[in-house]
């Protein structure tokens, strides 16, 4: 009997369907040769999958490394097939009875496995997983409540579309099952434009259970902008600096105060990297939404470390440039919209006469609009331009509306929905269009959002984004007229267009499905904490089941209501409400001491 | 020591603070060992003091407490909540003892409060109505009513410790003496060499506004050198202090080197204990290592400024000198005022003023800004005089002690009340 055949004998007892799959299997998968001591290694595409010296060695410090941070009761889910050497290593680490799920996006690499491994003596305990990802994702989603994500990272490169695949499709799982609520600390920024995503973030946070603060730094943007009036720009710079580092430590402070499961700061936010390494020494989780253009603004290569999760609005090269400095987990998060904040209004006749146009145009005066807008100033229609940072703006001046001062919120929806064709045309330095534009602006979802239809700038995100159907995609600048002229002919179709986007906002769009998506990526980083608490693990339903141990403990827990979350500090002043004549047990009392350590902040700044 | 069984009552005292009020401590400890000579005595203290503790006689376990453990386990909890609480239980296994049938409680902080319910069944001193009963035993109200409002108290910390555990001030002050100590070989040879006498100088202290500047200490230690022949200045500090003793070393006149020994960051605790048995004074802030320098058998020649009071916390012992500098830190003030308002610090320090009481000569006074106290003790425990004067303020200790005492008192027989005593303490 040959290995494959023992081994398929082996699977035919645990999954006899994925033994007949891999009966029929073609392999071929893996280019397998040995390796210097002797066992087969692997390689795909002239990528070493194992090591060419000793892939058994290799396998055993993956394991010992990734066995770190497993906590007791996990189940284990690998990614990364491979040649099963970090599989069998991590089985000979933990105790009999531990679960290891192994995810197989492709039976052929299976079936290259079976033909040279064999898995006899550990192979039966591993649950394997198999099928298209969304399948794949819902059985690992149906099997274990607590898990931790393992990846081998080698062989994770065979098929890397599937894996990311499964890795969305489980997160959608995980998010559509949450139910436990965490304090989140929003950070934002002094001012600029990632300010009001702060707004909107704390707003979509609180709509999902979760308890947010909110630490505003624009309530200090008077005083910060009052330092302008230093002349000397080296050391307006230098105080500016401090001043930043100021709020930094204000940050820290707020945190120390009410100390939160998870800092999200947005970009621009004043911590600087000593702030963000307390914050660390200190256990508290952070993550930067960075919505900025990654090539315009580099001030993230010098934060990397500083933060456990980066989220960026730019894939591709931005995802590879931010791994490669050396972020420990990045993901691509677009923008979104508020539906409750852009939305569809309408106007009054005097709104309509100051707000209302055929075709506008909101945002600063960037060098490609200053180009390029001018070609719409017609008199086959009204054109207004919003916005500010548009001095010295040439024949723009004439339709450069309230003297060019900045336009809040409440008054761009109701520019948005008073315009028939909305032209939103991505910054950029030079003339045209970017040739490296990517990201979506937030403008393209907030005008969506408000049901109002737009033209724009072609950029290579936009299509998963939004379709065609949706908004009127320009490919080069000479589009530009003829496409308004198109479209401010057709209503009904404008009408249709808009309508579709708005209905693709509400579907999938809304800083709701960007703050869920943030979380269970957070939530599979770190399954033990933040993951825990998102499952309903520190409820006080899941702890009584948990406290049998300890019936005095058990007793306080009885006295929460079962989905509220309870933390040391709420058992902590549920003993303290005893008064002053109370008898305290054991229990009661240590759990009081180790509240008065968790109370201590003296260091924290 | 003879060992224990558990026939005998063992009984725990608690002083989880600093440096200084383990060492205002010792005087409770000697009474109660007076009191209870046939009990056992075990002492938790801070991990950082565990090594002083071994060296301080008649007690019979230390048991260090370390607040780094119970950190932890507090954040073991935020991370992984009932997976932590195992532990925190576990780290009571590691005491022999519990629980004890009686613990003193030093400390009016919660944390003592609750470790002294953990480890005891009846609790004596901070927290005795209960562990969340803010109400306090009279001496443990007075000593918080010190705290915040200051005002004319003549009662001591050390003093108000006994008062606490029920027992009156010792009759014989109790000595730390090293054991078994090997210094380096600098150290040594300067220690052993008796034609030379040593005078401790504590150069840091834990809060900045109690430091003395450097420039200070120098000239000290020049006039040392001029006006006190065969005298040898031990310089006294944590690891903490090294660059502040090596600004002073480069200040200090070349000319002076041979009369310095820095031993700034080099010495454990017992070491400390070791130089210090060998030093005829010591002087500095009030600061643990100055108290350290006392209990070791040197003189002390206290610089009380800043919120620091002679009254409360003045070296333990007779014929101690204390300095005390009339700054907006002392008395009337309240505790809120203190801290909303940085205490003046003097402009001036007694430097010759110091040596003429090293070399015996007593003060010519004079000194603007400063009072010189001389220490005495009674029945009552400790006070301090100032031109040998007696006030009101002396004679009502024991009206205060009878009002917050429920036990009779009797005087000592070797100490006759508001007696005066010059000679230096043990």
């Amino acid at each position: 009997m040959t290995i494959f055949q023992k081994n398929i004998e082996l699977l035919r007892r645990q999954d006899a369907e994925l033994a007949a799959k891999i009966l029929k299997a073609s392999g071929g998968t893996l280019s397998i040769h040995p390796a210097k001591s002797g066992v087969p290694t692997a390689v795909v595409k002239n990528r070493a999958i194992h090591s060419a010296y000793d892939p058994i060695r290799e396998g055993e410090l993956w394991a010992n490394h990734q066995t770190e941070n497993c906590q007791p009761g996990e189940i284990l889910v690998v990614l990364g097939v491979g040649l099963l050497y970090h599989v069998e290593a991590m089985c000979s680490k933990l105790a009999q009875g531990s679960v290891i799920i192994v995810i197989v996006p492709d039976l052929s690499e299976l079936a290259d496995v079976f033909s040279v491994r064999s898995l006899e003596g550990w192979g039966d305990r591993i649950c394997w997983v198999w099928g298209n990802p969304e399948q794949m994702a819902l059985q690992v989603a149906q099997q274990a409540s607590r898990f931790r994500l393992l990846t081998y990272e080698p062989a994770l490169l065979i098929h890397p579309k599937e894996y990311d695949a499964f890795r969305s499709q489980l997160r959608d799982q995980l998010a559509e099952g949450v139910h436990g609520r965490l304090h989140i600390m929003v950070i934002g920024p002094i001012y600029g434009g990632s300010l009001p995503i702060a707004g909107y973030v704390v707003r979509a946070l609180e709509a999902l259970g979760h308890r947010v603060s909110w630490v505003d730094h624009s309530l200090h943007d008077p005083g910060y902008q009052h330092l302008n009036t230093i002349r000397d720009a080296r050391l307006r710079l230098t105080v500016q600096q401090r001043f930043s580092d100021m709020l930094g430590v204000i940050s820290l402070a707020h945190v120390a105060e009410d100390p939160p499961d998870f800092v999200l700061a947005m970009s621009q936010s004043p911590l600087s990297m000593a702030v963000l390494e307390q914050m660390r020494r200190k256990k508290v989780m952070t993550a930067m939404w960075f919505v900025e253009n990654f090539r315009h603004l580099t001030y993230w290569q010098q934060m990397i470390s500083g933060y456990d999760f980066w989220f960026v609005m730019q894939q591709g090269a931005c995802l590879d440039a931010f791994k490669n400095a050396g972020a420990s987990h990045v993901s691509y998060l677009p923008l979104a919209a508020d539906p409750t904040i852009h939305q569809s209004v309408t106007l009054t006749s005097e709104e309509r006469e100051e707000l209302g146009s055929d075709v506008s145009f909101l945002g600063a005066g960037y060098h490609n609009r200053r180009e390029l807008l001018p070609e719409l100033l017609r008199d086959e229609w009204t054109f207004k331009l919003w916005g500010n940072e548009w001095e010295q703006a040439g024949r723009l001046q004439t339709v450069l509306q309230r003297n060019g001062e900045r336009i809040d919120t409440p008054t761009s929806v109701k520019i948005f929905n008073g315009t028939s064709v909305n032209v939103n045309l991505h910054s950029y330095t030079s003339e045209g269009f970017d040739p490296n534009g990517d990201s979506v602006n937030p403008r393209t979802f907030e005008l969506a959002s408000c049901g109002a239809f737009q033209v724009i700038d072609q950029r290579t995100l936009l299509p998963e984004l939004f379709d065609d159907s949706m908004m009127s995609v320009m490919r080069t600048p000479e589009e530009l007229v003829s496409v308004v002229r198109k479209y401010l002919h057709e209503p009904e179709q404008r009408q249709s267009m808009a309508e579709n986007s708005r209905k693709r906002v509400v579907m999938s769009h809304t800083y709701l499905h960007r703050m869920q998506t943030l979380l269970s990526i957070v939530g599979l980083a770190s399954p033990d904490r933040i993951g825990g608490i998102l499952r309903g693990d520190r409820q006080a339903e899941s702890l009584l089941a948990r406290s049998r141990d300890y019936p005095e403990l058990a007793s306080l827990l009885e006295s929460f209501p079962k989905t509220d979350r309870v933390e040391l500090v709420d058992l902590a002043k549920v003993i303290r409400q005893k008064g002053p004549e109370a008898k305290l047990n054991r229990d009661e009392l240590l759990i009081l001491m180790m509240d008065e350590y968790r109370q201590e902040k003296r260091d924290f700044v | 020591m003879p060992s224990w069984n558990a026939d005998l009552p063992r009984m725990l005292i608690i002083q989880l603070a600093r440096l200084g009020d383990l060492l205002q401590s010792l005087p409770v400890l000697s009474s109660l060992r007076e009191k209870y000579p046939e009990s056992f005595f075990d002492l938790l203290c801070p991990f950082p003091l565990e090594s002083l503790g071994e060296c301080i006689p008649g007690i019979h376990q230390i048991i260090p407490w370390n607040g780094e453990d119970w950190h932890v386990l507090a954040r073991e909890w935020e991370d992984t909540f009932l997976q932590s609480f195992p532990h925190a239980v576990e780290y009571f296994s590691r005491f022999p003892s519990i629980p004890y049938s009686l613990v003193y409680n030093l400390n009016n902080h919660p944390r003592s409060i609750l470790a002294a319910h953990l480890l005891g069944t009846r609790v004596v001193g901070a927290g005795d109505q209960g562990p969340l009963n803010t109400n306090c035993s009279p001496w443990v109200e007075y000593l918080r009513q010190v705290a915040y409002e200051r005002g004319p108290n003549r009662i001591h910390l050390a003093d108000a410790f006994c008062g606490i555990c029920g027992v009156k001030p010792p009759r014989v002050l109790p000595g730390i003496q090293s054991k078994d100590i090997q210094l380096a070989a600098d150290l040594t040879r300067v220690m052993e060499d008796s034609s030379t006498s040593k005078i401790g100088i504590v150069l840091g202290a834990g809060d900045n506004d109690r430091r003395v500047p450097v420039s200070t200490w120098c000239r000290l230690i020049e006039a040392s050198a001029e006006h006190l022949p065969n005298s040898m200045c031990v310089l006294i500090g944590g690891a903490g202090e090294r660059e502040a003793a090596l600004a002073l070393e480069d200040k200090l006149s070349p000319h002076y080197h041979s009369r310095l020994l820095n031993c700034v960051g080099r010495t454990t605790l017992p070491e400390l204990v070791h130089i210090f048995n060998h030093c005829q004074w010591v002087v500095g802030s009030d600061t643990g290592p100055l108290h350290l320098g006392v209990a070791c058998g040197a003189r002390a020649i206290g610089w009380y400024f800043s919120r620091a009071r002679v009254h409360e916390t003045g070296p333990y012992g007779v014929g101690h000198y204390v300095w005390q500098h009339q700054g907006n830190g002392q008395s009337g003030n309240c505790r809120e005022q203190l801290f909303n308002h940085h205490p003046e610090n003097p402009c001036t320090w007694p430097i010759n003023e110091t040596i003429e009481l090293m070399q015996g000569q007593g003060s010519s006074g004079g000194l603007s800004g400063w009072e010189l106290w001389t220490g005495h003790r009674d029945d009552w425990g400790m006070f301090y005089l100032n031109e040998e004067k007696l006030d009101v303020a002396i004679a009502e200790r024991k009206n205060i002690w009878e009002r917050l005492s429920d036990m009779p008192f009797k005087q000592h027989s070797a100490l006759k009340s508001h007696s005066i005593n010059t000679g230096c303490s043990a």
